[in-house]
């Protein structure tokens, strides 16, 4: 028994010794070699994609810390000076502005980013930039919505939605910003009166992700959805036959056409204030809206590029093009705070 | 007459220090060090305690505290008699009847808990929903589709149940192996029916060995988020993300972290007071294993159907939803690097496991070693890391480990040697953190075997000259072997699934399968995350069955 427990001590101890030098090996090189140091909440396989292909064209290392943003943020709040961090990559331009009041990021200077990414895409200091675009459309059933009923998202307060909403809870980000778009078009009155609007014309309770939300419209739980573009798209092209089935008997429709435009939301990226190589950070922030990169992100994951001159994947395309709400996205982490207590004031789950 | 009574105050307080001072040794000392370098994370949470809840607390207490405590308190009465019918009957089953097929039931019961419990939630909705495997086999049998919603309270209650109640079954039979012989043999001289020696002898006695194993479920049911954020059911957890995250506020988060801790601390409380009622009936370990009867024809039917139904629903259903999305996304998810993962990710996790045990068995043997009798509660303050969130523990464990790095960079500055972070962004973080979280997972199963241990046999063996630590190595250990081999089995399996802890301290180079499962899931990429998981389903299996036939060989 004895011996058991020595051997399982000492393999410990080799193995803690082993996963150290195996650090400090790849620490050695480091000097010499260049790297960026990533802290991104986008866990998708294509950005795996573009930091190889950013590692083949420059040379420099990139090395990925994963988790969510505001664990990140946290992260870097908490590593202060010290911190590895070069780049902070969001799913959603509120995060980003939080970091930036936090004084996580820092104001660059880049000729490329600031001619190729639209002026309300960017943040006023130039401490982020979005790299890619998300609309939040209404999905709805094909075979009992008429598309003459459909116009903005105000009016899925109307009465003849009632019990036939689906949506997903109010902890998700993307709720979050289009209720704080809301706030910032129409003021806090007007959204409250919405968000109260829609919980009462719910389908059901809030829960599961947006393709939960589709599939439901199928089921027949509710009749329309308010979920991200690039879901249903995925959910067209997924392996699985029944949710390819599912994806199309539902419409899109793109809401406030006629008025200021669909809400949408962005992946962005910015500098750490605290960035050991910020050359490398400016390099890689600019790779992620060239031409290359930017075909990945729509063609893998539906996503709407930010550069004009890459055109949309093929699917979005069939969706058509549409007028998007050009709020400076500043204003959507102003407003997020207040987007969610009026959602719980309101009993939006 | 007042100046008496300060009088004796003042006598009893320096009897006291007298009796402190004689009673402290070496073992308490290193005890409190011990204890001290565990609870330092959740000290630190505790601090921020003082400066109070942030501006929203009102909010909150306003518009959301009823339905997490509501909900909160819900998930842990139906969890517990649900886990506690599952966990009581099948433990009892295969340790006491001879069956066929019996040595493979016993360690599939332990692989429910190899399933993260977010996932298995993910594949029972998969399972249900529409267009869902549910939906297609109905359909290929030419049957209508019910659709039934899992996605709510009770769905919620019932996927915890089943994929945690292996904790129960776990230190049951444990408790049954190890000692039932004695008094099973006793009971049948008495001529008492099986029944009745069930239900009023080895139920009582096996209580603080039951009562363990369901601590651990109620407190990881406590800290629950993937589930339950995904089926839209607000608990304190998923509040204390709220107010963290989405508030911004992580005082308030850490307000409503400190309520739940209270929560926990008060459930242990309990599980001690009850476990000092019925100690002075508890036998010590038998020598001889138990006898298994033959149960006769009918009897073995409804033993397949008590000992199947938890395996079947915590573990073959769901396994079975996530090789169908193994297979359809096969093609574009594999990789040799899971290969590679899965090394990784099972080194990390045995080395872990080990070094979890080895502080489990310092605490509880140094506070035994030591005189002070207080010692040994507040050994049990390290074992709350277990019911706080993991992402709060994580910064927990980055409070004073930056400190320190913070202290080394300066100093080492000092001899002209630019260091960088060395403790953060290390493995030596990572796997301090896990020994914080996973204490209580390693010190309860541990800690109820000890209580079986008669006092009688190490002190002789003290008298006959021999130390403490020899002592351990000789007497304690072999017979305390079962209750440390399964602390090794579960805090391994709790390490491969872990994920914010992971997430937030790993070195970058470092991936796990937790992880790259997590990568996917978090995208609503469920189907792409089903190979990850499966191979976290496969290396549990590994320690699973090797310590399992350690345990029955005996």
């Amino acid at each position: 028994m004895k011996k058991l427990l020595i051997s399982i001590v000492t393999l410990s101890l080799l193995a803690s010794c082993g996963s150290g030098e195996q650090s400090e090996a790849e620490k050695a090189p480091a000097n010499k070699e260049q790297f960026v140091t990533v802290y991104t909440h986008r866990h998708y396989e294509s950005d795996q994609d573009i930091f190889k292909m950013f590692e083949e064209k420059t040379g420099i290392q990139v090395k990925v810390v994963n988790a969510s943003a505001d664990e990140l943020i946290q992260k870097m709040k908490m590593e202060g000076v010290h911190s590895p961090a070069d780049v902070l990559i969001t799913v959603d331009a509120g995060r980003l502005s939080r970091a930036k009041d936090e004084g996580l990021l820092q104001s660059i200077e880049s000729e490329i980013l600031e001619t190729s990414i639209p002026s309300h895409l960017q943040d006023r200091d130039n401490q982020w930039f979005a790299v890619t675009k998300r609309a939040r459309i209404i999905a709805y059933a094909k075979d009992r919505v008429s598309l003459e009923d459909l116009s903005t998202y105000e009016d899925l307060v109307d009465e003849k939605w009632k019990g036939r909403i689906l949506t997903r809870s109010s902890s998700n980000i993307y709720n979050q910003s289009l209720l704080a778009s809301i706030i910032a078009n129409n003021g806090e009155e007007a959204a409250k009166e919405w968000s109260a609007g829609i919980v009462a014309n719910m389908a059901r309770t809030p829960k599961g992700s947006d393709r939960d939300q589709v599939k439901a419209v199928v089921a027949g739980e509710g009749d329309i959805a308010i979920v991200n573009s690039y879901y249903i798209g995925r959910m067209l092209n997924s392996p699985d036959g029944e949710e390819v089935k599912t994806a199309n008997q539902v419409g899109l429709f793109f809401p406030n056409q006629e008025g200021r435009g669909t809400h949408i939301n962005v992946s962005g990226a910015g500098v750490a204030k605290h960035a050991p190589n910020k050359e490398n950070a400016i390099l890689f922030i600019e790779f992620l809206i060239s031409e290359d990169a930017q075909r990945v992100f729509t063609e893998f994951n539906y996503e709407y590029p930010v550069l004009e001159s890459v055109s949309p994947a093929d699917q979005l395309i069939e969706w058509g093009t549409f007028k998007e709400d050009n709020l400076p996205l500043n204003q959507l982490g102003d407003n997020n705070k207040k987007a969610v207590l009026i959602f719980d004031e309101t009993g939006w789950k | 007459m007042r100046q008496d009574g300060s009088n004796k105050d003042a006598f009893s307080f320096i009897s006291r220090i007298k009796r402190l001072k004689r009673d402290i040794n070496k073992w308490s000392v290193f005890t409190l060090i011990i204890v001290f370098f565990l609870a330092l994370p959740i000290i630190s949470i505790g601090i921020e305690l003082f400066s109070g809840p942030g501006e929203t607390w009102g909010h909150i207490v306003d518009y959301l505290l009823p339905e997490y405590v509501r909900n909160s308190l819900y998930l842990v009465v139906i969890c517990s008699v649900l886990v506690l019918l599952l966990g009581i009957s099948s433990a009892w089953f295969v340790s006491r009847y001879d069956f066929r097929f019996r040595k493979h039931i016993e360690w599939l019961l332990i692989l429910p808990l190899a399933i993260p419990s977010y996932i298995v939630a993910y594949a029972y909705a998969g399972f249900f929903d529409y267009g869902g495997s549910l939906n297609l086999i109905l359909n290929g049998l030419n049957l209508s589709f019910i659709r039934i919603d899992v996605m709510n309270r009770a769905g919620l209650a019932f996927i915890l149940s089943i994929s945690l109640f292996p904790y129960v079954y776990v230190s049951a039979r444990a408790f049954f192996l190890n000692q039932a012989n004695n008094l099973l043999e006793a009971s049948k001289m008495l001529g008492v029916g099986e029944r009745k020696t069930f239900f009023r002898l080895m139920l009582p006695l096996a209580r603080p060995a039951i009562v363990a194993g369901l601590v651990l479920v109620l407190m990881e049911v406590l800290n629950d988020y993937g589930a339950a954020s995904y089926f839209g059911v607000n608990t304190f957890t998923t509040g204390i993300f709220r107010s963290w995250f989405s508030l911004e506020e992580p005082e308030t988060a850490v307000y409503l972290s400190a309520l739940l801790i209270l929560i926990i601390f008060a459930l242990i409380l309990f599980e001690k007071w009850q476990v000092r009622k019925v100690r002075f009936a508890s036998s010590k370990s038998s020598n001889t294993s138990i006898q298994r009867r033959k149960p006769k024809s009918a009897f073995i039917w409804l033993i397949y159907f008590v000992v199947l139904t938890p395996i079947f629903l915590g573990f073959i259903l769901p396994l079975g939803q996530l090789i169908y999305w193994a297979v359809i996304t096969a093609s574009s998810v594999f990789d040799m690097e899971f290969i590679m993962i899965s090394i990784q990710s099972f080194i990390i996790a045995i080395v872990s496991a080990v070094i979890t045990v080895i502080f489990a068995l310092i605490l509880i043997y140094f506070s035994k070693w030591s005189a002070l009798r207080t010692i040994k509660s507040i050994s049990r303050v390290g074992v709350l890391g277990y019911a706080i969130p993991g992402a709060v523990i994580a910064i927990g464990i980055m409070i004073p480990t930056l400190a320190l790095d913070k202290w080394l960079i300066g100093f080492l500055q000092k001899f002209g040697i630019d260091s960088g972070l060395l403790i953060n962004g290390t493995m030596i973080a990572l796997f301090y953190a896990y020994a914080v979280r996973f204490l209580a997972v390693a010190y309860n199963p541990i800690d109820s075997t000890t209580l079986k241990v008669d006092d009688a046999i190490p002190d002789s063996s003290k008298m006959l000259g021999a130390g403490n630590i020899k002592t351990f190595f000789k007497i304690d250990f072999p017979l305390i072997k079962t209750g440390v081999f399964s602390a090794v089995i579960l805090v391994f399996i709790d390490v491969l699934k872990e994920l914010p802890l992971t997430l937030i301290l790993k070195p970058y180079h470092v991936n796990t399968l937790a992880v790259k499962a997590f990568e996917y899931a978090s995208d609503e990429m469920v189907m792409e995350a089903s190979i990850p998981s499966l191979f976290i389903i496969f290396t549990a299996m590994i320690p699973v069955i090797f310590l399992n036939k350690l345990l029955i060989k005996k």
